[in-house]
């Protein structure tokens, strides 16, 4: 088995977030997964925006609680980075489709070369950040 | 009036470099005098000024007009075009739109970026919140994820890529404005096994960010046959889309807005792909030129390995493609890269390709790729068909 490097120890903080995508951070204290859904057009979307990208109509728009069981639709090895992830390759980034009929973008902790595959089977992975928020990483399920 | 109703009568290039010793301006005057003295104009007959995208300007909110007037330019039309790779093409396009709409009748498009001496760039977008906190590189980590599932879905030879980027090799070692260091020729398996950046995608399918400046003078074409032009190259259809299919959450990542640009370009220029003399795809990666050759019909969506290997790209093959190298073989000039294979269009078309010019110079495509959203291909998809005079 070929270990890729998962980044949990690499520093890093909860970004600069938006005025309208401060739920979502502040869901991560708690490890929630919440994804803006909207009521309208009964669909979920992601990354949180700043109005619905199916009507757009924020007043639609709305946070709800997502599982994450996800599925890998593709990945990259990353072989070179710049700090503070510099020195800490190779590491995966994925996009996982969500049932929701979303795709997150995430790291990935404890998957293998060689167990990474599209379709592969994910779950979430809260990585302790400082301030108390987390970061949303990828598990195998 | 319509787009072909417009001309470009000169059009300019510095050479690439890794990192330019002149300011960006200096750049741009090189570009200008290079097109006056070409031109013959007087600078007070140029009453527009079209910039591209520049990582250098990009912190001044005034970048446009500050550029006039560094360059003492008095204009009825002052914009800059920021969408990325497409602004080069973009602002041309801009600038006939300008020209027919009566705002000016002369304007000197340019396209100059010192990213590499000076990047003032400072983006607000998506990427601080929710790709910079993944260790996302940035271009080459998106094109690692949409080559992997092209895989997926339709099988990828790899050696396929290589030969596109062993024909765009072949152009620099013949183009003096190339950037020096990428002046050497390279095999299919130099590029197979060159060192991986983020899987699959390896150091010879990146560009390599430059220093330089490129432009050219675009007049109505009443204006061009007056002032006794008579050879000269005419944009005869243009198609651009931003933000292709963003009202989606899941599409597929194959699937880029060069589809609905170019059917718009082709509808204009009444071509078709197999129409083509030779080929100027925008190249910030090989794989993003085969799914180009996919979505504007040179043949069928997954087929586009197939199709390259019963092509030849040299620019004495059946279809040439970036003559001059692109920009992953001559360098990119930052946001204005966009540049180099538009210019070198034009140059073919103008029939001053010197060692490397095309035989059938019956028209030529150029397209333009801008920006890098959120686990997708591409904001922009710009595309331009261009004709000799005559």
């Amino acid at each position: 088995m070929t270990a890729i490097n998962d980044t949990l120890h690499i520093e890093r903080q909860a970004p600069a977030f938006r005025s309208y995508s401060e739920p979502y951070w502040n869901g991560t204290k708690e490890k929630k997964l919440l994804v803006q859904y909207d009521k309208a057009a009964n669909r979920y979307q992601w990354y949180p925006r700043a109005t619905s990208r199916f009507n757009g109509k924020a007043s639609n728009l709305e946070w709800r609680e997502v599982k994450g069981a996800g599925e890998i639709y593709s990945f990259t090895t990353v072989r070179r980075a710049r700090p503070p992830f510099q020195g800490h390759e190779p590491f995966f980034l994925a996009v996982v489709t969500l049932p929701e009929g979303v795709q997150i973008m995430g790291n990935t902790v404890g998957i293998t070369k060689e167990e990474m595959k599209i379709g592969l089977k994910v779950k979430p992975y809260w990585h302790p950040l400082p301030g108390g928020y987390h970061m949303l990483m990828w598990q195998k399920a | 009036m319509a787009i072909s109703d417009t001309a470009i009568v000169a059009y300019a290039e510095t050479k690439i470099v890794l990192k330019s010793d002149k300011d960006v301006w200096a750049l741009g005057a090189e570009v200008l005098e290079e097109l006056l003295n070409k031109t013959g104009l007087d600078k007070s007959e140029i009453d527009g000024l079209a910039l591209s995208s520049s990582q250098t300007g990009a912190g001044n909110c005034f970048w446009a007009q500050s550029t006039a007037d560094q360059l003492a330019l008095e204009v009825d039309y002052c914009q800059t075009t920021d969408i990325g790779g497409c602004s080069p093409a973009g602002a041309l396009a801009r600038a006939a739109a300008a020209i027919i709409a009566g705002m000016c009748e002369t304007v000197f498009c340019l396209f100059s970026d010192t990213q590499n001496r000076e990047n003032n760039s400072r983006p607000r977008h998506y990427q601080a919140e929710w790709t910079a906190p993944l260790g996302l590189l940035g271009p080459p980590t998106s094109f690692g994820f949409i080559t992997n599932r092209y895989e997926h879905q339709f099988g990828l030879d790899y050696a396929m890529l290589g030969k596109l980027a062993v024909a765009q090799r072949n152009g620099a070692v013949l183009n003096d404005l190339a950037c020096e260091k990428l002046r050497t020729p390279i095999t299919i398996e130099d590029y197979v096994n060159s060192r991986m950046i983020a899987d699959p995608i390896r150091l010879l399918d990146s560009v390599m960010v430059c220093d330089g400046a490129s432009g050219l003078i675009l007049m109505s074409r009443k204006k061009a046959e007056k002032k006794g032009f008579t050879k000269a190259v005419i944009p005869v259809g243009y198609g651009e889309r931003t933000s292709y299919q963003f009202s989606e959450n899941i599409v597929d990542v194959t699937d880029t807005g060069h589809l609905p640009a170019g059917a718009k370009a082709f509808k204009q220029a009444g071509i078709t792909a197999k129409d083509v003399a030779s080929f100027h795809p925008y190249d910030d990666f090989i794989i993003a030129m085969m799914l180009q050759m996919e979505m504007l019909g040179f043949c069928k969506k997954g087929q586009g390995c197939d199709y390259i290997r019963e092509h030849d790209f040299n620019f004495n093959g059946d279809l040439p493609l970036n003559t001059g190298g692109g920009q992953i073989s001559a360098g990119q000039v930052g946001l204005a890269g966009g540049g180099t294979n538009l210019i070198e269009a034009v140059r073919q078309l103008f029939g001053e390709g010197g060692k490397r010019q095309v035989k059938n110079t019956r028209n030529a495509l150029v397209t333009g790729i801008g920006g890098i959203p959120y686990a997708r291909n591409w904001s922009t998809s710009a595309v331009l068909v261009l004709t000799p005079n005559g």
